[in-house]
């Protein structure tokens, strides 16, 4: 089959994106097929401030809720470690968290959470798209709602990054519908940011100009006999990634001064995080950093005593830099993972998987700061008051940021609502 | 120094592994992490996470509870005449304890560490305390009056616990990466290290996993043997095997690691202690363990029906007594009295 020869049939399990596409431009990586763009954006009456940001730190494998936000001290359940105070009178989190418990006015935790699955892949996909998915339909990730609405027509970098250690690359599929536009693409935050942004050894800047205005040309004259909207997609894709050449600095951490890298610590959690900050101030829509392993079966004291510990001071100072450059008024940070950990200490003094009832901690724009939803019994064994589960959540997410999420996407003639239609935002959440 | 040890209270039974069974099994409503036989073989005490520590008395199975601890109790360890306790615990406080009174109180209580205590020992003369806790510094103290001999710093990491060298004032430390140093009691100077790296594991670059959870001496004094876990193949899901690992004490060489091969296990060698017949007993999940002579490979396994968190030997050396996670104190007899 010649290209001249195909038409898309316009469903959406046909297509390749030009995030996608970039992709493999920063990677060299092979080809997953994703979801053409049909998609038509919002009204700009929807959207309420389209310079916001979104940043997830995702604690893959599911935090516990007793060693950070919801400190159950001196009780059979709550572990050996004790709760400290924090700057709002009145909130105590687990004394694993000094530097974050000084942010807390600028916070607001969720001691409520319950969902229903202690599956990681399945409870990360709930928590990320906020939906129970029961049918074939896929939904986008928060990052992909989010990108889709904030980001502007002529904005030069992606609207949906994932910070990595180590290089660039890769890609999910984890925009759905929304197309591979709004997926993720994935950047290092070690020196040089992205890979294989340079020009190659011996290619100066005057022929690859060349070499550009020649395929301008030729997809031109192509494009003015097909009409395609993969060949849109790659054309963007193309356009976008020399945009993203030009902005390649942007991802070199090593072009802050040292003392703000040592502000931020010489861990990978610590340079994701600069490198999350100097994405907000671009104002990129959604940025998420993952920090992994916290499935802790076994060993979980010992080993939550040095992961909070990596976690908690960086956090901290990220928080208080967003705040001190004003940032911290138009970004949102989520800290996010997939589920709790029981309040059973089991017999290798680990914590298993718990839905039942968890908690997450927020910070930044949008939010009551120094709120605390909802309530755990005395043990942490129970909701016992407003309980919410990933579907407030992400409505609450997006109106944080100005989103509609009662609002609907108009995709290829049919419509999809943002968040699930039956659930709404936690109100009293948002400011 | 002089070992001040008094002699066993009862003639020593025949020590017999094979013939191990249970003889009593005292219960607690809490979990156990610790427990010591005291010298004189009256008492059995374990430390809880109910911040509690447990006395039962071994003849009747009375139990009293010592109070005065305000977080998880992880170390004991007793004066050499057996009228002291010594308590330590996650609270970064040790506390002595009169262990022959009805109602034991505390006696004195120090503030030994920011943070958590991790390791206590009694020096042999019964004079010293060695402690060690998340300041990353092991600490030496006067039983006398309390006050700080010592304070060595040294661990690139957590230490984890401490004990004496037998016939000597020195003290080893052991650490979670698996660096064991041995000061000098009188200075407080590093004599040497010994290199135990091999049964410590890491989560990538964020959580230390393993380490030297306890150190031991064998009765005749040339070997210094360490405890833990190596293999690691799943550190959150807790795949690992059960090791401990010897040292020529003159040389400093490393001697053959002890395993547990008969039967795959994933576990930690929490403690390990010497018969004076030269067998080293060490407990593994639910298993104790006998190896023979310096032998890799254990001689026996005794089942027991819970998890095991430490364990200590009767001075009428048959009896190994064991800290569960299920709250209860059980004895095994391991030959005949």
């Amino acid at each position: 089959m010649t290209l001249e020869q195909y038409k898309p049939c316009g469903t959406l399990d046909h297509g390749i994106g030009r995030r996608q596409f970039m992709g493999e431009f920063l990677t060299g990586l092979g080809a997953v097929a994703g979801t053409s763009l049909f998609s038509h954006p919002l009204g700009a009456t929807e959207i309420a401030q389209k310079n916001k940001s979104v940043v997830v730190i995702y604690l893959n494998g599911g935090l516990s809720q007793f060693e950070s936000w919801d400190p159950k001290s001196d009780l059979e359940t709550g572990g050996p470690f004790k709760s400290i105070p924090t700057t709002v009178p009145g909130i105590r989190i687990s004394e694993l968290l000094p530097y974050t418990a000084k942010q807390m006015h600028h916070m607001a935790l969720i001691r409520s959470i319950s969902t229903d699955l202690d599956d990681h892949g399945l409870a990360n996909n709930i928590v990320r798209s906020g939906r129970t998915t029961r049918s074939a339909t896929e939904y986008p990730e928060l990052g992909a709602v989010v990108a889709k609405n904030l980001e502007r027509d002529d904005f030069p970098l992606p609207g949906h990054i994932r910070t990595m250690v180590g290089g660039s690359g890769g890609r999910t599929n984890n925009a759905a519908y929304l197309g591979p536009r709004y997926a993720s693409v994935s950047v290092g935050a070690e020196k040089g940011g992205i890979v294989n942004t340079q020009l190659p050894d011996g290619m100066t800047v005057t022929a690859d100009n060349r070499r550009h205005d020649w395929r301008r040309f030729v997809n031109n004259r192509y494009r003015a006999k097909v009409q395609s909207t993969e060949i849109d997609a790659y054309l963007q894709c193309f356009e976008q990634a020399l945009r993203l050449m030009e902005k390649r600095e942007l991802f070199d951490i090593a072009h802050e001064s040292k003392a703000i890298q040592e502000a931020y610590g010489a861990s990978e959690f610590g340079k994701q995080l600069l490198l999350a900050r100097r994405l907000v101030e671009q104002e990129v829509p959604f940025v998420e950093i993952s920090h992994d392993g916290w499935d802790f079966h076994h060993n979980n004291f010992e080993f939550h005593y040095h992961y909070v510990a990596d976690f908690d001071r960086p956090f901290a100072h990220f928080v208080d830099d967003l705040h001190q450059r004003g940032l911290l008024e138009r970004t949102l940070v989520i800290v996010m993972t997939e589920f709790g950990r029981t309040p059973k200490i089991n017999a290798g003094y680990g914590r298993d998987h718990y839905p039942n009832a968890w908690s997450i901690a927020m910070a930044g724009c949008g939010i009551q700061h120094g709120a605390v939803i909802g309530k755990t019994d005395a043990k942490g064994i129970e909701v016992t008051d407003r309980k919410v589960d990933h579907r407030h959540l992400f409505h609450t997410y997006l109106q944080a940021v100005g989103i509609d999420s009662s609002g609907e996407f108009e995709i290829g003639g049919r419509k999809f609502p943002i968040a699930d239609p039956a659930y709404g935002p936690i109100e009293e959440l948002l400011a | 120094m002089n070992d001040t040890t008094p002699s066993p209270p009862t003639a020593p039974g025949k020590f017999d592994p094979k013939a191990a069974k249970q003889i009593s099994d005292w219960a607690h409503d809490a979990k156990l992490l610790c427990c010591r036989v005291d010298p004189t073989g009256k008492y059995v005490v374990a430390g809880a996470i109910d911040y509690t520590i447990q006395r039962w008395e071994i003849a009747t199975g009375n139990k009293t509870p010592l109070v005065g601890h305000e977080n998880w109790v992880r170390m004991l360890g007793f004066s050499p005449d057996g009228s002291t306790l010594y308590s330590g615990a996650y609270d970064g406080r040790m506390i002595a304890w009169d262990i022959t009174a009805q109602s034991p109180k505390p006696q004195r209580t120090i503030q030994t560490h920011q943070g958590w205590l991790r390791g206590l020992a009694v020096s042999h003369d019964g004079h010293r305390i060695a402690t060690c806790g998340n300041d990353m510094l092991v600490k030496i103290w006067s039983t006398a009056d309390g006050k700080l001999i010592h304070e060595m710093q040294g661990h690139p990491y957590l230490p984890y616990c401490v004990q004496f060298v037998p016939g000597s004032c020195d003290l080893v430390s052991g650490d979670i990466m698996g660096l064991v140093i041995q000061w000098s009691a009188e200075g407080g100077t590093k004599v040497r290290e010994f290199d135990a790296r091999e049964i410590a594991s890491h989560v990538g670059d964020r959580a230390p996993f393993g380490g030297i959870v306890n150190m031991t001496f064998s009765p005749d004094k040339k070997r210094l043997t360490v405890t833990g876990l190596h293999k690691c193949s799943n550190a959150p899901a807790g795949n690992r095997r059960a090791v401990a690992m010897s040292f020529d004490w003159a040389s400093g060489e490393k001697l053959p690691k002890q395993e547990c091969n008969q039967k795959e296990i994933d576990a930690t060698m929490w403690r390990a202690v010497y018969h004076p017949s030269g067998t080293m007993i060490g407990v593994i999940e639910k298993e104790i363990g006998f190896w023979e002579g310096g032998n890799i490979d254990t001689v026996h396994l005794a089942a027991t029906p819970e998890h095991i968190f430490d364990c200590d030997l009767h001075p009428n050396q048959v009896d190994l007594y064991t800290a569960h996670f299920d709250g209860h104190v059980r004895c095994l007899r391991c030959g005949t009295i």
